[in-house]
């Protein structure tokens, strides 16, 4: 009974430590130099990605998201909030549309990304515009965008890896 | 349509047969329902008052610098060397091109080194004929860049270096070939700076070689342009635009950038560093003597478009 315990406790440290290590994996991707001439501009909304593949395979807490982007607006210099209210949102509407995607092949499951990435974009150059009174150019934002939605496949691959590790509880022996 | 069913079960397990790890209450589930529009008018109000400067942000913001610096640098060195050993092997190629591209330059900047010699004695002795008080010089504190998040929308980066190594608010920020932004928020092992080419940067300007003075203004893009201009004054593409001391924020004569265009739509200005991959800089120390903020230039600054 006891080593049955152990072994449940040691799983469940395993699995948030492995939550923990994707999500510090995520917060680098959005933050960590990568010496490539131009990238930081067109950056892709690499934390997007992880929100909108979590709200779909299972229902990321709210509050959870809303700190996590308020870090990462403070992070990287952004009005705080910014960041928080669009994985927050985008949060909302994949949760609301889950059941649906959730029966989807792929494809639809990406272009979905797709949709709520061009949203985000267009909700963040909206914001950013709002406050220093004067549109902001819309190149770089669209890039991102675009980068984002190809991106999407390559970054989720390890997402569902980590995903599988952690719902797949050990076999008791 | 198995190929489908393979990626898709990869990626997106269907998982209406599994057990819920946690049972959902009614309670729960209200609240989850009204948190996202709660939290959304939160987020929304944050970023008001923060435009109104109501919101004293500041501190927090240091807080979750000096929180995450020692980790993104800590990690950011390793990713760095990566990125720098797929590149070497990538420019095993061009070695020979390059080494033969590298002595000219090297060539070239011989010559320019003793024009510099010969300048720098003829100057120090104009310096003792006219009594002139030198400059201070200026100490530095150099850094990695350990973050770049900004993105799409805000031209900054993070250093891990804070008010314990003397950065302070306003400092200038230098890479090997001049100007790239200055210190907006420091903590106490982080500070984070505003790149020249953010939005929201505008730094008073001298164009070399002339006495007309600009603001230089950041445009979220790779140029910047150069604008309060007295009017009707032409300017030469090419020329090199150098830091005017006004404001008293920065040291007089940093080099910033060089003119690429000038023309109905503007003059624009191309930084003389490659912002877009910075790897170490300098924070500037100096206090700025107000007596030498009123336009001198510093000896610091030398453009290749003047002299010979």
């Amino acid at each position: 009974m006891d080593s049955e315990f152990e072994g449940q406790f040691l799983a469940t440290v395993g699995r948030w430590g492995l939550a923990l290590a994707a999500l510090v994996a995520i917060l680098l991707l959005s933050a960590v130099p990568l010496d490539i001439s131009g990238f930081a501009g067109v950056r892709p909304f690499f934390t997007l990605m992880a929100v909108y593949y979590w709200s779909i395979i299972s229902a990321a807490p709210p509050l959870a998201v809303f700190a996590f982007g308020l870090v990462l607006d403070f992070l990287s210099g952004y009005p705080p909030g910014m960041t928080a209210l669009l994985l927050v949102a985008a949060q909302a509407v994949t949760a609301h549309n889950r059941k649906f995607l959730l029966g989807q092949s792929f494809l639809v499951i990406w272009a979905g990304f797709a949709v709520v990435a061009l949203a985000a974009g267009v909700v963040q150059w909206l914001l950013f515009s709002l406050l220093d009174l004067a549109p902001v150019p819309p190149v770089p934002p669209l890039i991102s965008v675009a980068l984002s939605a190809l991106l999407f496949p390559l970054s989720v691959l390890p997402l569902a890896g980590v995903y599988r590790m952690l719902v797949n509880r050990p076999e008791p022996p | 349509m198995a190929d489908r069913n393979i990626s898709g079960d990869f990626l997106v397990p269907h998982l209406r047969s599994q057990k819920p790890t946690i049972k959902s209450m009614p309670l729960k589930t209200v609240t989850v329902r009204a948190t996202p529009p709660v939290l959304i008018l939160l987020s929304l109000t944050l970023m008001i008052l923060h435009r109104a400067g109501t919101l004293p942000v500041e501190r927090l913001r240091a807080a979750v610098m000096d929180v995450t610096a020692p980790v993104l640098s800590a990690v950011s060195a390793p990713v760095a060397a990566f990125v720098d050993n797929i590149s070497s092997v990538a420019s095993f190629e061009n070695l020979k091109a390059e080494n033969a591209r590298l002595k000219a330059e090297n060539a070239r900047l011989q010559k320019w080194y003793e024009a510099a010699l010969e300048l720098k004695a003829e100057n120090e002795s104009f310096r003792q004929l006219l009594n002139v008080k030198a400059d201070p010089a200026m100490s530095f504190v150099t850094a990695r860049v350990v973050s770049d998040a900004g993105g799409a929308f805000v031209k900054s980066v993070l250093l891990p270096v804070g008010a314990r190594d003397h950065v302070q608010k306003n400092s200038a920020v230098l890479s090997g070939q001049g100007l790239v932004g200055r210190v907006i928020e420091v903590g106490e092992d982080a500070s984070r700076v505003l790149l020249i080419t953010d939005l929201n940067s505008d730094i008073p300007v001298i164009v070399q070689g002339t006495r007309i003075k600009g603001i230089l203004a950041g445009k979220n893009e790779n140029l910047m342009k150069l604008e309060r201009l007295p009017p009707d004054s032409g300017m030469t593409v090419g020329t090199q635009v150098v830091t005017s001391g006004d404001g008293g924020q920065l040291p007089p004569g940093l080099p910033v950038g060089t003119i690429v265009s000038a023309g109905p739509q503007g003059v624009w200005v191309k930084p003389l560093s490659d912002l877009a991959r910075l790897e170490y800089v300098q924070v500037v120390h100096a206090a700025i003597t107000p007596a030498l903020s009123s336009g001198d230039i510093a000896p610091v600054a030398a453009s290749p478009a003047d002299g010979q």
